[in-house]
């Protein structure tokens, strides 16, 4: 027989902790206003497979009107196109892939990519390892994980298009990524988390704090294993495109105190990670950290994460 | 590895590929650098330079391996921006929007490349091109072009769509998402 008074109990938590309101209230709390935000295609130039301003105007003598992206040294904005950008010969030919603004920026972040043995812990669908190896001018080593075996066709065919030859990808989970053997001189999390508002227009409606809770332990679980796996003085850039704090700020204070990381001064678009989340006083080296809130991108979060020696 | 030789082969070219660095997966060839064969360890899904896979007694090849196979001396047809377009939407190639290579022959299988020199596809010739003198005859016939990159996710969606539907997975409510 079920406990009524429990179920009742667990069904007024879950109307208190979600919904639009709920969430929108923790934003300003946060210290952003919630405002809806038309996000704007973006493309990345694969400058391994072209020059830059041969794509952009090949692109812009097909009628597709570009910007480029302030803050980014390979990305431009779809102003306006009558077709799919993704439908061109120059897409099909790998010479630019489609990839948000804000998620452009992770692998922007490390430094010396190239020679270097890299693991992309969450790989699918493979902008970010495509970037990896772009940056990379296809030298060294790069490890792709994926655990849903359902989007490895999808990263395959990311990998082929783009002329990708670096990389390695296994079905596997990145919580099990001491099973390679392995260490990397660079780690990329791009980690699953509860997304944003932006990018999911429903996302309000089914999204919940336990949601948001489940979420943020298991990536605290893949921060634990990057952390293992990087070499002594390398290098872990950790993003999620969520907003909640669990899943950013208040993960990567719990990680400076565990995992023998510090965190890094980074240079890029975004604001400073907050350092007093609801109230809770977090290590100040998180303000090094960099929130985007949505603008003129979707909303991200990133930092860069320096494995201590020893 | 005779399966590539054989078909590079069909183009009239010859590409050295070191046999050492080869790795065969499942039915699917792959090149790897020196740097990734020595470290990365086996069970891969993809790895390095894919190559193409064996299908039966057919090679299907990658558009990587077409590509080298471009960088050389090789059969190989320039065409116009439209028939470009055409081709990689999957159509036969005209007498009249081939710009560069009139000297193949009926039965040559033939890279086709645009006016930048980019790899689309290859196909098979279907008369002699030096000979032909009608302008609005197929000469070439489409038989791989970059455009499957598009079809190829479309068949893999449907796939998955199927699978899904019989395992129930699609009814799994608040999985965390991916950017």
């Amino acid at each position: 027989m079920p406990n009524t008074k429990f179920l009742l109990a667990q069904l007024g938590s879950y109307l208190l902790m979600s919904g639009k309101e709920f969430f929108v209230n923790r934003y300003k709390k946060l210290g952003w206003t919630y405002k809806e935000v038309k996000l704007k295609q973006a493309i990345r130039i694969n400058t391994m497979n072209a020059n830059r301003d041969t794509v952009a105007s090949r692109l812009e003598s097909l009628g597709i009107v570009l910007e480029k992206i302030p803050f980014l040294e390979d990305g431009y904005w779809i102003r306006k196109s009558k077709f799919s950008v993704g439908a061109t010969a120059e897409y099909l030919l790998g010479l630019y892939s489609i990839q948000e603004a804000a998620a452009q920026i992770p692998v922007t972040l490390f430094t010396e990519l190239e020679d270097k043995t890299v693991l992309d812990a969450c790989a699918s669908p493979g902008g970010k390892t495509v970037q990896l190896a772009n940056l990379m001018n296809n030298s060294g080593t790069i490890v792709a994980l994926e655990l849903k075996q359902r989007k490895m066709f999808a990263l395959a065919n990311q990998l082929e298009r783009s002329r990708v030859t670096n990389t390695a990808v296994y079905n596997m989970d990145a919580k099990e990524a001491t099973n390679l053997n392995m260490k990397f001189d660079r780690v990329l999390l791009d980690v699953p988390c509860s997304g944003n508002p932006v990018t999911d227009k429903g996302w309000f409606s089914k999204r919940t704090i336990e949601d948001v809770h489940r979420n943020a332990r298991r990536q605290r679980q893949i921060l634990t294993e990057a952390a293992k796996v990087t070499k002594d003085g390398g290098e872990i850039v950790y993003a999620t495109c969520s907003l909640e704090p669990e899943e950013n700020e208040l993960n990567i204070d719990w990680a400076i105190g565990a995992l023998n990381v510090k965190v890094e001064e980074i240079n890029c678009h975004g604001e400073k990670g907050l350092t007093t989340v609801f109230g809770k006083e977090l290590d100040r080296s998180i303000e090094k950290c960099r929130r985007i809130w949505p603008e003129q991108t979707q909303g991200f979060f990133v930092c860069k994460l320096g494995k201590q020696v020893g | 590895m005779k399966a590539i030789n054989d078909f590079v082969a069909q183009f009239n070219a010859n590409i050295p590929l070191d046999e050492s660095r080869i790795v065969r997966n499942r039915n699917r060839y792959y090149l790897l650098s020196k740097k990734l064969k020595h470290q990365v360890p086996k069970g891969f899904f993809y790895a390095g330079a894919y190559l193409g896979a064996v299908k039966g007694a057919s090679f299907f090849p990658s558009f990587l391996l077409l590509s080298m196979i471009a960088e050389r001396k090789a059969n190989k047809l320039v065409v116009d921006k439209k028939t470009a377009w055409l081709f990689i939407c999957g159509r036969d190639i005209f007498k009249q929007g081939i710009l560069k290579g009139n000297n193949l022959k009926k039965g040559d299988y033939t890279l086709i490349l645009n006016e930048h020199n980019e790899c689309l596809g290859f196909g098979k010739v279907m008369h002699n091109l030096r000979e032909e003198s009608d302008a609005n005859k197929v000469v070439v016939k489409n038989i791989l072009d970059i455009g499957d990159f598009l079809r190829r996710e479309k068949r893999q969606s449907r796939r998955q769509q199927r699978s899904s539907r019989l395992q129930g997975s699609d009814r799994k409510p608040h999985k965390p998402t991916h950017k």
